[in-house]
């Protein structure tokens, strides 16, 4: 059974259907990644299995659950994490302070005002984890808002792993990385994804990343669901070659 | 948490020697008892609004309005209700933590300036009241006939009344009590939830915080916190009237704020005093103190936009 | 009783419009500049008193033209020197500034013209009533309603039609995508604050012609106009100017029935307003939340 399912989801913006009818369904487990030219409706898209927006038709589900109504917030403490295309952090606290909050809220202290020390060094040794498995303990102490956009980024990541999160969405996690930052992300990406087993949707333009980390690939071109399928079948696909080379009257034969 | 941005042990216990040794001090200074009692009252209100301006990042620009119902709970608790001052500043505090809630709860979805907008025009509406209600609150007079009570306790008596001295160290242990809170509150995982919904609302809201809900429990705290200030204040000046309550007193806090350091904790104490003392001296040398504190504001928002405890940058907050 | 109810909603009508005249002002500054101009009311009063400068020399009709332009130039300078350089941050640094100004203007307009009251000079016949019936209705309410109106349609008009009218509203909408298409948005901003407080000092010009000039005038129509912008809808022209009719009708008529409430309805107008429809009547979702 999947973990995801997207049921004919759209979202139009006044006149403009910036996601048409978009079907996909995630297995747990699996390594989805989701591509398309710029304006396909990714992001869109992404923002509407997360909660930022209500589809405007379609429905979405968690575990078979229907979650279409459900506010963002409580998506996550079903089990959803994300990333932004433009790193969400908070960029005046230091990188272990960001990590503690997103321990705190993930162990359900959000509205505690007061916790115990045991409960205080349970935290502490979980932001120590997560900082090790992102590679930034050297970093801990550093305001986030200083660090260097890659390893902005890692943070990024990494709090929304603190989240435990079943279904994990990445928003283009290399966009402005150099060539070793971009190794370095896809590699933790990777572990978390054949270690921990952890299911991962990710939005990618940097074609190597894709081709070398999905399970499968689905294609977005002007909002709607174009091809779906193996890397292999991905890569012979007409549409999609014509969605990316730009030739709308192609893409409309094939 | 690091808690780096921990205020210094050294600083803390400088900060309550001087407070509690200030009957003493201010006199040698040029200064009174009683404006050292002002300046712990209004450091406590803008202390509390901070509690949302600095510490959740809401800007809230009507905050006079909840000062004004502590004060005006707190004077007709003692005229009409019992001669009591504990049991008037608690029915006090909760006339304004209580009215604080029911508004925020349909504020809270609003933001930035149309947020400050809409606290303004709210606040308005309990001024125009305090204004208006001559029979209940005096009108423009004011709301006179009521005068603090002294203290029983057990078997001790404490003439808080009559004795500057005693009442400044009444205020003292009541703001003591009242920041003890608000920083318990602070290092709290509650406390820094806000800060993430400062820092970005988005990121907080997509941890899963629900962000509004989050907000409307910290405005209706800041509400309690602040009406249990202008409780004191009332308490303070015997006499409770209708500019408690206007806009320009919810400008000078939080320009108390600011010109302290919003982004610390004891910045807007420090803000209060500055700015009590400044208006205190001018208003005595000057018809044209309007425009000095007009002055004042300018030259706050040019040269310290950080406040005077922002001037050196700090490493981390909380 | 029919001419006392006509009485106050034209008495309404005028109050209102000079609640639309500022409240417009407010609302173009906050719309595209994100600024809440505490001190919208400080430059009425200053049109007001310059009006009664320089009436002695330039005559009523050149003060009502001359004394507005005079204001938004100071306007113009104000927001260049002081407020230009807090767009884009904080907006609570741009509040304060403007507050700490409302407290300047209105000192310095006590102690150029003196804390008392003045009187403006309006044309003889302007003082007139319309006719012995209707006793109450001067040719100077008419006068003041038709100026407002006028000032109105103009504006609309121009931010419907002119060049600088579309790229105001657009920079209303989306400034980013404005400032990428060439336009000069610092300049834009600037025209657009002089627009605002042209509009404040016309009417701080009729109004010194009917209530007369005082240096607290300014801030006591501060409010109302915030209420007029926020049950109009924040982010909305017209929203603020059927707000500001609407609050200025409003008290008029209550203050028929109930004359110590007449201040009090537009309070709960915006209670029930912001109840029923939490942006108010016109404003629209997404626009400053």
């Amino acid at each position: 059974m999947s973990l995801l399912d997207v049921r004919e989801a759209s979202k139009n913006f006044g006149s403009l259907a910036a996601v048409r009818g978009v079907s996909l369904s995630v297995r747990a487990g699996e390594l989805r990644a989701v591509i398309g030219p710029n304006g396909a409706g990714k992001t869109t898209f992404f923002n509407l299995i997360t909660g930022a927006f209500r589809p405007t038709s379609g429905s979405i589900h968690l575990d078979g659950r229907d979650i279409t109504a459900v506010a963002a917030w409580r998506r996550v403490t079903l089990g959803m994490a994300r990333t932004f295309q433009i790193t969400e952090i908070f960029p005046e606290l230091t990188l272990a302070e960001n990590l503690r909050i997103s321990f705190e809220v993930a162990s359900g202290l959000r509205l505690r005002p007061w916790i115990s020390r045991a409960t205080a060094a349970k935290l502490h040794r979980d932001v120590e984890e997560m900082l090790d498995l992102a590679g930034l303990a050297a970093k801990a102490g550093r305001l986030v808002g200083e660090l260097s956009h890659g390893d902005q980024r890692a943070a990024e990541i990494a709090m929304a792993l603190a989240l435990r999160p079943r279904l994990l969405l990445l928003d283009e996690p290399t966009a402005g990385m150099g060539e070793q930052e971009t190794y370095d992300v896809a590699q933790l990406i990777r572990r978390l994804h054949r270690d921990r087993n952890l299911t991962i949707v990710l939005i990618e333009h940097d074609m190597r990343v894709v081709f070398h980390l999905a399970d499968r690939i689905a294609v977005l071109d002007q909002g709607s669901l174009i091809a779906d399928g193996t890397p292999a079948e991905i890569a012979a696909n007409a549409a999609v070659q014509a969605a990316y080379l730009g030739k709308p009257n192609d893409a409309g034969a094939a | 948490m690091k808690e780096s941005g921990r205020t210094h042990p050294a600083v803390l216990v400088a900060i309550w020697v001087l407070l509690l040794l200030a009957p003493y001090w201010l006199g040698l200074v040029g200064g009174y008892t009683a404006l050292g009692a002002r300046v712990l009252v209004l450091g406590l209100a803008a202390m509390s609004l901070n509690f949302l301006l600095g510490f959740t990042g809401v800007l809230s620009f009507g905050h006079a309005a909840w000062f004004g119902l502590g004060a005006y709970g707190t004077g007709l608790a003692l005229k009409w209700v019992a001669a009591s001052t504990p049991l008037a500043l608690l029915l006090g505090t909760l006339l304004g933590g209580a009215l604080g809630a029911v508004l925020g709860a349909m504020l809270v979805r609003r933001r930035g300036i149309y947020f400050a907008m809409v606290t303004i025009a709210y606040g308005q509406v309990f001024y125009y009241i305090a204004y208006r209600w001559n029979a209940l609150t005096g009108g423009d007079d004011g709301l006179r006939g009521f005068s603090r009570q002294p203290l029983e306790i057990g078997p001790w008596h404490i003439d808080i009344a009559a004795n500057g001295v005693a009442f400044y160290y009444f205020v003292l242990a009541c703001f003591a009590a009242a920041v003890a809170l608000m920083a318990l509150l602070l290092r709290s995982p509650f406390g820094h939830s806000l800060l993430a919904i400062r820092e970005n609302e988005r990121r907080a809201r997509f941890l899963g915080i629900p962000v509004e809900f989050h907000i409307w429990i910290a405005f209706a705290l800041s509400c309690v916190f602040i009406s249990f200030a202008g409780g004191l204040y009332a308490l303070l000046n015997n006499f409770a009237d209708p500019n408690n309550l206007h806009y320009s007193l919810s400008g000078d806090l939080v320009i108390m704020a600011v010109l302290g350091g919003m982004r610390r904790f004891w910045g807007p104490l420090l803000g209060a005093a500055v700015f009590v003392v400044l208006q205190d001296y001018v208003s005595s040398l000057t018809t044209n103190w309007m425009s000095f504190i007009g002055l004042l504001f300018v030259a706050v928002v040019l040269f310290f936009p950080r406040g005077l405890l922002g001037i050196a940058r700090r490493r981390s907050l909380a | 009783m029919i001419q006392l109810l006509l009485f106050n909603v034209t008495n309404g009508l005028i109050i209102g419009a000079f609640y639309v005249l500022m409240a417009l002002g407010l609302s173009l500054i906050l719309n595209l500049s994100g600024v809440i101009n505490f001190a919208h009311g400080g430059f009425l009063v200053l049109g007001g008193y310059l009006a009664y400068t320089l009436t002695p020399f330039l005559g009523y009709w050149g003060a009502l033209i001359v004394a507005p332009l005079l204001t938004a130039v100071l306007g113009v300078v104000i927001e260049q020197v002081l407020i230009r350089r807090l767009y884009g941050r904080d907006p609570l640094y741009s509040l304060l500034m403007t507050f700490g100004l409302a407290f300047i203007f209105e000192d310095a307009t006590r102690y150029v013209w003196g804390a008392q009251g003045l009187p403006v000079t309006i044309p003889a016949f302007l003082g007139r009533p319309v006719s012995p019936s209707l006793f109450f209705i001067t040719y100077y309410r008419l006068f003041m309603v038709v100026v407002a109106a006028v000032a109105v349609t103009l504006l609309f008009l121009l931010l419907r039609y002119s060049r600088v009218g579309v790229r105001i509203r657009a920079g209303t909408l989306d400034l980013e995508t404005v400032s990428t298409l060439g336009v000069n948005v610092g300049g834009l901003r600037a025209l657009n604050f002089a627009l605002g407080i042209f509009l404040a000092g016309l009417s701080g010009v009729l109004a010194g012609g009917q209530l007369g000039l005082d240096p607290t005038m300014g801030s006591g129509l501060l409010m109302p106009s915030f209420i007029a912008i926020i049950v109009g809808g924040v982010g909305s022209l017209p929203g603020t100017l059927v707000g500001g009719l609407l609050i200025g009708i409003a008290s008029g008529v209550t203050a028929v029935f109930f004359p110590s409430a007449s201040e009090a309805v537009m309070y709960v107008l915006m209670a029930l307003v912001l109840l029923a429809r939490p942006r108010g009547l016109m404003g629209e979702e997404g626009l400053m939340t």
